[in-house]
């Protein structure tokens, strides 16, 4: 037993030694770094960027526009695509905070599941800026910037009407809808964008939704995946409009545009107006031909661009500029928005639309 | 000489990983030029490994029992958005939340347990059955939806122990459970040896044992420093506190329990056991429900460290885990491995990703990293165990003058370890070959 007392004593004495040299506790830094937006912060921090999984070609260009547009600005950029899924990205915003990020630039994978690990960042005094995603049910976050969807929409089911009337002659004429992923909270307003353009058509007759599915929920396609959309566009075709012709489909996006009209030509149909989104290279293509009637130009570039603005001015202790305080509450509160206008793009504009790309300017310009 | 060799030798053949993983903490600090053992990045450590680690406790019994259970993260999302539906819809208080999530866990947990232990279908294809139809039962009660969880259940992902007590600009609770854990250590180490003198055992002199525990409660010591100085209204994790409680429970029920002991019997030899006496398919039925119970757990964890369940909680995660306890020392075809062992083998990967993103290389080469650190890890062990050749690290560290007897020395110092398996010495090498 003396030799437990001997023991005790030891590590009695090594822990308080322990304690000791590392100094006085934690309320010697308690003093965090206050009102960061107040005074702005030194050029060269650490700006952190964490973005969702690199799976299209957007967030690949996000991350190097990010990386080189940071860079220029003088400070250290920290870019990370989070391939793992949520955990992964949870890990690397706490990740950034360790290392002193003063602005943390999230696009979320889930936009709920990120609550914690903002919270962490605004009590170490670096400003959330939610980016293409809005951040939900938390306080945590200071900006939105994001194209507007809603208008997305807007001008989708704009161009089909417009396509449908240089296109298809007379009214009325037979339609279809598709909507984007139920568990991706964009579709619904992508989707009630277009519906509050088509919506008066559909009431007073010009146009027709033969199959009568007119609902989001009916409308919509699990996962964004294009064998949904086609397999359900299959169906349709050949009993709804085995007789009938199919004068235009509402698309949300490229992917599921290109999917549709693949069914159509299954099918033997003349091709119906469909739109677009996200001005993916194969559809560009397909514009040119004539096949997809139009797309969204949401330019990465410009996003980017302007996230890095609203850094600058967090820097400088400046607040940073929003156009929209009202619509964009989160659950917990109304998150003051960025919002940039998309453009549309048909054949008429193509060439001059993606003049400037890096990418897609070889499409357009042989 | 002889004597030191016996510290260290002796435990490198089972603290291996552990000085890997010793060994990566103090690189990744130093490269990262001081992020890694900070208070914040310690605890997240913690917080965000700590339900992949609970599912390496019951997948390392699983594989010892000579199973895989694939269907770990689809059930650990299903009972998530259970719960999580179950308190925002159903009218359940949080505490029912977590009992109806633990039950779920159950449920599942006999649903497979019966498939694998009395229908006699491999465990491999039971649980890719259930890989697809608990992501599938998930996706189907919650509509695709990402559902918010109370603070309540929160505070189980992602709180810290409160502040209690006079404000000594310490976390007290942290302290105690520091103190708490180095006296366990003196306490269990001064026993072991008064047990070993005993019996009539190899007894070593004092200082040795202090030695080893100076290096250990020095450990311990810096940990708790850590965990009790963080910024206010942190201290240590409440998943950490989970998860080594379940860590405790585990080690004792796999090392000194019937129960325990006999699912290292029916990994090691299914037909041996049989004929001594052991319920085989009672054994395997408890461990598969177990491993189902224990992913339920993790999902709780996570869904409260994510503030809401989603449609995509769990994904990969049976992967992860299943590499902890591999690169922790278990073998593909059962009968090895320790509950410590997988818990260590999950901090590397851990550390590995933590100090990887704090060096801010990219998620694409992280991946390859943790790949090529899986195979060697395994493959090092492999090497260094197959029989009748010295161990590699024996080599390595070799006396020259009295070269040639450090694997004796190292299999003479084991039995003074405590109970890692049967057959953790001679039979694994075996196994692993």
């Amino acid at each position: 037993m003396r030799g437990v007392a001997t023991l005790l004593v030891v590590f009695g004495a090594a822990g308080a030694l322990a304690l000791a040299g590392c100094g006085g506790g934690r309320r010697s830094r308690a003093a965090a770094r206050p009102g960061a937006e107040a005074q702005g912060f030194e050029k060269g921090a650490t700006i952190g960027v964490a973005l969702p999984q690199k799976t299209s070609e957007n967030w690949v260009l996000a991350e190097k526009l990010f990386q080189e547009g940071l860079e220029e600005a003088g400070y250290r950029a920290d870019v990370q695509f989070a391939n793992g899924g949520v955990p992964e990205q949870q890990n690397q915003v706490q990740t950034m905070v360790i290392k002193g990020a003063r602005v943390v630039v999230v696009g979320a994978i889930d936009g709920s599941q990120l609550g914690a690990q903002v919270k962490e960042a605004k009590a170490s005094g670096a400003t959330v800026i939610a980016y293409d995603r809005l951040l939900l049910n938390t306080r945590a976050v200071d900006y939105y910037l994001a194209y507007d969807n809603f208008k997305v929409g807007e001008l989708q089911g704009r161009s089909l009407l417009e396509g449908l009337k240089k296109r298809k002659g007379q009214a009325p004429w037979n339609v279809e809808l598709v909507a984007g992923s139920p568990d991706d909270s964009n579709s619904k307003v992508f989707f009630d964008g277009a519906m509050s353009v088509l919506r008066p058509g559909i009431d007073d007759g010009t146009l027709v939704v033969k199959s009568g599915q007119t609902s989001f929920s009916q409308a919509s396609t699990q996962g964004w995946k294009s064998e949904n959309a086609q397999k359900r566009m299959d169906t349709l075709l050949a009993g709804t409009y085995s007789k009938a012709e199919l004068a235009g489909i509402l698309a949300p996006n490229d992917t599921l545009a290109r999917a549709v009209l693949t069914a159509a030509r299954a099918a033997g149909k003349e091709l119906p107006v469909v739109t677009g989104q996200d001005s993916e290279v194969e559809s560009v293509k397909s514009i040119l031909k004539g096949e997809q009637y139009s797309t969204i130009n949401k330019d990465t570039a410009n996003l980017v661009r302007h996230a890095i603005e609203m850094v600058n001015d967090l820097q400088q202790g400046r607040t940073p500029a929003v156009n929209d305080t009202r619509s964009y509450g989160n659950g917990a509160k109304i998150v003051p928005a960025y919002l940039l206008e998309p453009r549309i793009v048909t054949l008429e504009n193509v060439r001059e639309s993606y003049a400037n790309d890096p990418v897609l300017k070889h499409v357009v310009i042989p | 000489m002889k004597q030191l060799k016996d510290i260290f030798v002796g435990d490198l053949r089972r603290f291996g990983m552990l000085f890997t993983l010793v060994a990566l903490v103090a690189f990744f600090h130093v490269r990262t030029g001081g992020y890694v053992l900070t208070p914040a990045n310690v605890m997240n450590l913690l917080n965000g490994n700590s339900y992949i680690l609970v599912l390496a406790i019951g997948m390392v019994l699983v594989i010892i029992a000579g199973h895989i259970d694939l269907s770990v993260g689809s059930v650990a999302a299903f009972a998530g958005i259970v719960m999580a539906l179950a308190i925002r819809d159903w009218g359940f208080p949080p505490w029912a939340g977590v009992l109806l999530c633990l039950a779920v866990g159950a449920a599942i947990g006999a649903w497979q347990g019966f498939w694998v232990a009395y229908a006699g279908i491999p465990g491999f294809v039971v649980t890719l059955a259930g890989m697809m139809l608990f992501r599938g039962a998930n996706q189907l009660v919650g509509h695709s939806n990402t559902i918010p969880v109370p603070d309540a259940i929160q505070f189980l992902g992602g709180g810290y122990l409160p502040e209690v007590g006079p404000d000594t600009g310490y976390n007290n609770l942290t302290l105690a459970l520091g103190l708490t854990a180095i006296l366990w250590l003196v306490v269990g180490s001064l026993r072991a040896r008064q047990a070993a003198r005993r019996a009539g055992g190899e007894v070593r002199p004092l200082w040795m044992v202090a030695a080893r525990l100076a290096l250990l409660g020095g450990v311990v010591a810096y940990s708790t420093y850590l965990f009790a100085t963080g910024r206010p209204g942190t201290s240590f994790p409440i998943p950490g506190l989970i998860l080594f409680s379940l860590v405790i429970l585990y080690s004792f029920v796999s090392g000194r329990t019937i129960v325990g002991r006999h699912v290292y019997a029916v990994g090691g030899n299914r037909q041996a056991a049989e004929l001594s006496g052991v319920d085989t398919r009672g054994v395997t039925f408890l461990v598969m429900m177990n491993m189902s119970v224990l992913a339920a757990t993790a999902g709780l964890m996570f869904v409260g460290r994510s503030t809401a369940s989603g449609p995509f909680d769990g994904f990969n995660w049976e992967l992860d885990a299943i590499s902890a306890v591999f690169i922790g020392g278990a073998a593909v075809s059962g009968g090895v491995g320790t509950v410590i062992g997988s818990i260590i083998g999950g901090f590397v990967m851990a550390v590995l990703n933590n100090g990887l993103q704090l060096l801010g290389v990219g998620a694409d080469m992280t991946q390859v990293i943790k790949g090529l650190v899986l195979l060697i890890a395994v493959a090092f062990d492999v090497l260094n165990k197959t029989q009748g050749r010295p161990s590699i690290l024996g080599l390595l560290l070799r006396d020259r003058r009295g070269g040639g007897q450090a694997p004796a020395a190292a299999s003479a110092a084991s039995p003074a370890a405590p109970a890692g398996g049967p057959g953790k010495d001679g039979t694994d090498a075996a196994k692993r070959s």
